[in-house]
């Protein structure tokens, strides 16, 4: 993330709410191990974890509407862009090879994770050729 | 989109940083703009061209013109 004043801001929460994720994550198996909830108790146990996780995209998401620098702005929304269509076209073509009895079921959270990998992967690409292009100039 | 910012910015002997600190922008926005990747929006255009004192057409290529040249 970008070392401007709303970049510094996304790094102060988003530390904090992965660090909850964490202990969250800890708990919500440590307590299901020990005590095998059922029900509600364990419908709210379930979700424990998932709560920082959409606490990051919120943090995500304060981060695009607070960054003042339209070019940064710009340059990590093309690179979300590029982490969703990754992830749109795996997950549909994960779920046809899983009906057909191809793949293996994985769980619907790993969708975020390949977002992550995707919007990653692009910003590093990006900034690659910003460099060159930039060194060249 | 074409421009003369590079140029403007040398007459003046500013670095990048220079202008990007000027303009309240990262130094890639300057660069970005500079090389022609990035169009600015029509607020940053117009504090660019109220920093070097000139009218936006004065400092970016209209493209529709470039192209009928």
């Amino acid at each position: 993330m970008p070392t401007t004043p709303a970049g510094r801001r996304y790094l102060k929460r988003f530390v904090p709410t992965m660090t909850a994720y964490v202990a969250a994550l800890f708990v919500s198996n440590r307590v299901a191990a020990v005590w095998q909830p059922e029900g509600a108790a364990l419908i709210a146990l379930s979700f424990l974890p998932a709560l920082p996780i959409i606490g990051v995209i919120i943090v995500i998401g304060l981060y695009l509407a607070e960054e003042s620098d339209e070019y940064l702005r710009h340059r990590i929304v093309v690179s979300m862009l590029v982490g969703l269509g990754l992830m749109l076209s795996v997950t549909t073509a994960w779920g046809f090879l899983e009906e057909s009895g191809v793949v293996p079921h994985v769980p619907a959270y790993f969708a975020f994770i390949l977002w992550c990998a995707g919007w990653g992967a692009a910003q590093c690409v990006l900034a690659l050729r910003e460099r060159v292009q930039g060194d060249a100039a | 989109m074409k421009n003369s910012l590079r140029v403007l910015r040398a007459e003046r002997g500013w670095s990048q940083q220079d202008l990007a600190e000027r303009l309240e922008v990262s130094r890639q926005s300057v660069n970005a703009i500079e090389t022609g990747r990035y169009d600015p929006s029509l607020p940053l255009a117009f504090r660019i061209a109220d920093l070097f004192g000139l009218t936006i057409e004065a400092i970016f290529t209209n493209p529709a013109k470039d192209t009928e040249q």
